[in-house]
């Protein structure tokens, strides 16, 4: 058997968290470093992964599979592809940033940071795991060390919005365990054993209101994660309150683990519902792409504006999954994968500047470009990215989304378009109030400006927002074999066709001459 | 009488015979308490040496039955006895200050405990009708009195009256159940019932299906099931913390033991007739439960309403019959180590001999106590059924069976309770971890006892949450036959 790798990245956080928290109580200034050195062991890991990958192939890789308890048809099953690739390394990347960027945590370090580790560990499951079972286990266990960061590290509203966020959570997944339990039921019956290994789980074959009943029961819990409008209200309170690396870590990744279950499991497991249910998710993919952006606008704190771009960054990528085509589905995949960069980057820098002013009040600032000249820059620089200038990351996938949609949504396709021009009013907008004309609060004159330190967390992210918007393809051509067979399995197994690109706008030229 | 005939019945000779010789010691030498540790700790250990005898020779062949039917020796009667003695042992060791406290009346508490355990067990073994009647009441005694013991607090002594009371109308309704079970079979033995209603087709079963009614009533009133449950948030208060634990726990496990194998093995041919009320039970047991502890305001009285909702979960696995009978045992075992855990930390925190323990004096338990709290915090978490832990693997089993068995309506009902259900074990957490200790809070010590309990019991809670098979597989071998 081939090197564990896939067990080894989830193991090597975990193990590090518990290392941290064996650390001497009296040496709390050991804690973080010991905590950013091993995070850097599951990112090299993941790089390695990336690296060895095989591009072009549709199916899982580095695949473990291993009986867990055989009676009840449980398997510890692992596997990752194209669409599962590119989030594993996103993920452990962000972890070393944050928690670089959590130096002004002092209380609890040893707690806060063993909570990180062990909330990487879960997310890198839910990515990797190809049992049900297994999916949910990591799935609902990371909620609990995020429920700590929240709740413990959080700011004035914390415990309110730790325990909003945990409940939100926890009534979707408790609706995908019912639906989980009735799958491997119905499994059985044509089986012969109950299972609940996502691969085997294919080759069932649902009824139609079987499908629509499970598909609602999986689509609950992940809408409620991604957010999808009208769940997304738990999204602002958690993010504000969060400290800066956990708003790093829940926008970046956490939120994608609900489009990604939507792709991963809905879109194969039930597709007949997945093509009559179109509709209804594209229409509030894009209530939510426009909802987010003008609520976006009115915020008076610029934490809370950015957490609403995700409200309406997300409804995107829901969008250009349920376009079905195959540039929707890449944009929606190589959209999540920006999204956590620049808003990432977008929190690592509101949250520079609170350890600054303590406070994210817009009308606080003014003219800081004057003071701060490189973090003007740099946001300046990310803002873009976020709202999808050409050249950078952020237009990649917001055009593959729009184009892959218009094929098959025209109307809901241009509706989305315009919060491509909300997201440039609502940052430029704030950009204007907090970073031109003269300074306009005192305090704010003596800022200084970003530190080394700061420089190298950012260093990374924007980097990768040039190279992506640039050079998109490696990242490309390593979804698309995974987004091809998920289209190709809706394809064989309902009536629906994926229409060919083009085939809406080619002219055809001189037949009315005739 | 054989060798068997002695192991049948060897567990509660070994609890027995400590009891007695630790009451006649005390009586004669006033001793140390050590002495009583000493007795009490071999008495188990013999019945736990003996359950597990039980075990390696009695799973899996048929069931034998003992005393003219009195007593059956088989895998269920032995897993019981481990679960039951283990439960013995923890529960002694986490009440180690209050039998200090106690002073000499101390000797009769562990006396007590060892009597009640020897109960708890027969309901796991008893192959008999008035057999198992015998056992609730050896059980349901010791605990009234259990209740009590402190005396000297007028909560404690309302909680026991209200305990013998209603637990005494209980027994009663119980008993006439099984005149009205043996007036419709004229069977009293477990097994004889199995053969006559295997063979015989009853045209009028009224009075029967009234006999199991009761039945279902007197046991449903032992776990708490709801809507026989109003005793149990003033008991559970009202107790002496060090002992609540095991009370809740022995309850629990004593009474699901007797409930599985009465319904399984007895009234299996009418599983098509009871099952539904189960299933009612169940989800009535669970709504409750979970509704009223969201608004407690004591740790204890919360405890209580959620036993009655875990009662409820178990109930779910038992309509499935034979089938959902590991799923029981697992939820059972699991459940009493974690309420054991639980009430030792509240021991610990309040004091043993204490009744009220209200939240506010978990505030900032993390910095005070991180023991207590970690413990703590991961019983909320087991018990919240999060992943990882015995409780996750538990629902998982008891939502299989239900689903299998055809309750899907339960089941989904089930798990939205469970959703409200983490409300109030999270804000035990946030109590201990989020909210700021008052000033000059001082640091709780934890006794050694509660110390080595909670080691074991954490231990247990995550290692079976990450790798259950061992129980799981064993479990297949504990189906009353």
């Amino acid at each position: 058997m081939d090197f564990p790798i896939l067990t080894t990245l989830i193991v090597l956080p975990m193990a590090a968290g518990i290392a941290v928290l064996l650390l001497p109580r009296r040496r709390p200034e050991l804690a973080l470093p010991v905590a950013i050195a091993s995070s850097l062991l599951p990112l090299g890991a993941a790089l390695w992964m990336l690296v060895q990958f095989e591009t072009g192939v549709g199916g899982f890789q580095f695949v473990e599979d291993v009986s867990w308890y055989q009676p009840w048809g449980i398997s510890y099953h692992l596997g990752v592809d194209g669409i599962s690739l590119l989030l594993v390394v996103l993920t452990a990347l962000l972890f070393p940033i944050s928690l670089l960027a959590s130096t002004s945590i002092k209380d609890r370090i040893h707690g806060y940071a063993a909570s990180m580790l062990f909330l990487e560990a879960g997310i890198i499951g839910v990515f990797l795991a190809l049992d049900l079972v297994v999916f949910f286990v990591f799935w609902e266990v990371m909620l609990v060390p995020m429920y700590f960061i929240i709740g413990v590290w959080g700011g004035g509203r914390r415990v309110y919005a730790a325990i909003k966020f945990f409940l939100f959570t926890a009534f979707g997944s408790a609706l995908m365990l019912a639906g989980i339990l009735s799958l491997a039921f119905l499994a059985r019956d044509q089986l012969g054993a109950p299972t609940f290994d996502f691969v085997k789980l294919l080759d069932v074959d649902l009824a139609r209101t079987a499908q629509f009943w499970l598909f609602a029961a999986f689509g609950l819990s992940f809408a409620i994660k991604v957010p999808l409008f009208p769940l997304h209200t738990w999204l602002p309170d958690a993010h504000v309150e969060a400290p800066t690396a956990g708003s790093v870590i829940l926008a970046g990744v956490l939120l994608k683990m609900g489009t990604y279950g939507l792709i991963r499991f809905n879109l194969t497991l039930f597709p007949e519902a997945t093509v009559g249910l179109v509709p209804v998710l594209a229409t509030l993919a894009v209530i939510g792409i426009v909802y987010g952006a003008v609520v976006a606008i009115v915020q008076k704190d610029i934490k809370r504006l950015v957490a609403y771009s995700s409200v309406s960054h997300l409804g995107f990528v829901v969008l250009g999954i349920f376009a079905l085509t195959v540039q929707g589905l890449q944009g929606g995949v190589i959209q999540m994968v920006n999204h956590g960069l620049t808003t990432g980057a977008l929190f690592l820098l509101v949250g520079m500047i609170y350890e600054r002013r303590h406070t994210r009040e817009i009308s606080q600032f003014g003219g800081l470009g004057s003071v701060m000249p490189i973090y003007a820059g740099v946001f300046l620089f990310t803002a873009f990215a976020s709202i999808g200038l050409p050249g950078l990351n952020g237009f990649v996938g917001e055009f593959y989304i729009l184009m892959g949609s218009f094929l098959t949504l025209p109307v809901w396709a241009i509706i989305a378009a315009t919060g491509v021009v909300l997201a440039a009013v609502y940052l430029l907008w704030a950009y204007q109030r907090m970073f031109t004309g003269p300074i306009t609060v005192e305090e704010n004159r003596g800022l200084r400006d970003l530190s080394v330190r700061e420089i190298v967390i950012l260093a990374p992210l924007v980097a990768l927002i040039v190279f992506l918007g640039v050079y998109p393809k490696p990242a490309l051509e390593r979804i698309e074999p995974s987004v091809d067979a998920i289209l190709h399995r809706i394809e064989q197994t309902t009536d629906y066709r994926v229409p060919d690109f083009g085939a809406g706008v080619v002219i055809t030229v001189g037949e009315h001459g005739e | 009488m054989t060798n068997m005939d002695f192991l049948a019945i060897g567990p509660e000779v070994a609890v027995t015979a400590a009891a007695v010789l630790l009451l006649m010691v005390e009586v004669g030498g006033k001793p140390p308490k050590w002495v009583w540790g000493w007795i009490a700790g071999l008495g188990v250990a013999a019945a736990l040496g003996l359950s597990i005898a039980q075990w390696v020779l009695g799973r899996g062949a048929d069931a034998n039955t003992y005393f003219s039917d009195m007593l059956v020796l088989d895998g269920f009667a032995a897993f019981g006895g481990i679960v039951v003695f283990t439960l013995t042992a923890l529960g002694l060791a986490a009440s180690w200050r209050l039998v200090a406290s106690l002073q000499r009346r101390g000797a009769e508490f562990v006396a007590l405990v060892l009597i009640a355990a020897a109960g708890m067990h027969l309901m796991a073994a008893s192959a008999h009708l008035i057999m198992l009647f015998v056992a609730l009441e050896v059980m349901s005694i010791s605990f009234y009195v259990l209740v009590g013991i402190t005396r000297n607090r007028a909560d404690a002594d309302e909680a026991a009256l209200k305990y013998f009371l209603l637990g005494a109308f209980a027994s009663a309704v119980f008993l006439y159940g099984i005149a009205l079970v043996f007036a419709g079979t004229g069977h009293l033995s477990l097994y004889g019932e199995e053969d006559f209603l295997g063979a015989t087709v009853i045209l009028r079963p009224g009075v029967l299906l009234a006999g199991i009614a009761m039945l279902i009533v007197g046991l449903g009133f032992k776990v708490s099931a709801a809507p026989f449950h109003v005793w149990a948030p003033d008991v559970y208060q009202g107790a002496p913390s060090g002992i609540t634990g095991f009370l809740a726990a022995g309850a629990k496990v004593g009474g699901f033991a007797a409930l599985a194998r009465v319904l399984t093995v007895s009234f299996d041919a009418y599983s098509d007739d009871w099952a539904p009320a189960v299933a009612v039970l169940a989800v009535a047991s669970v709504v409750i439960g979970t509704l009223l502890a969201i608004t407690q305001e004591d740790i204890k009285r919360m405890l209580a309403y959620s036993s009655v909702a875990h009662a409820g979960f178990i109930l779910l696995a038992l309509t499935a019959g034979d089938a959902g009978v590991e799923a029981v045992w697992f939820y059972v075992a699991t459940y009493a180590i974690q309420v054991v855990a639980a009430f030792a930390v509240v021991a610990a925190v309040t004091g043993a001999a204490g009744g009220r323990s209200p939240l506010d004096a978990y505030t900032g338990l993390g910095r005070r106590s991180p023991i207590l709290a970690g413990s703590l915090g991961l019983m909320m978490l087991a018990m919240a059924g999060i992943p990882l832990t015995t409780g996750f693997i538990g629902k998982i089993g008891v939502f299989r069976a239900a689903i299998d068995a055809g309750y899907l309506w339960a089941v989904i009902t089930a798990l939205v309770a469970t959703v409200a259900g983490l409300y109030f074990y999270l804000r035990v957490i946030v109590r201990m971890y989020m909210d700021a200790p008052e000033e000059a809070a001082p640091a709780i010590p934890v006794p050694a006892g509660v110390g080595w309990t909670l080691a074991l019991t954490s231990a247990a809670t995550v290692a079976l949450g990450i790798a259950p098979w061992p129980l799981l597989n064993m479990l297949r071998d504990a189906i009353p036959l």
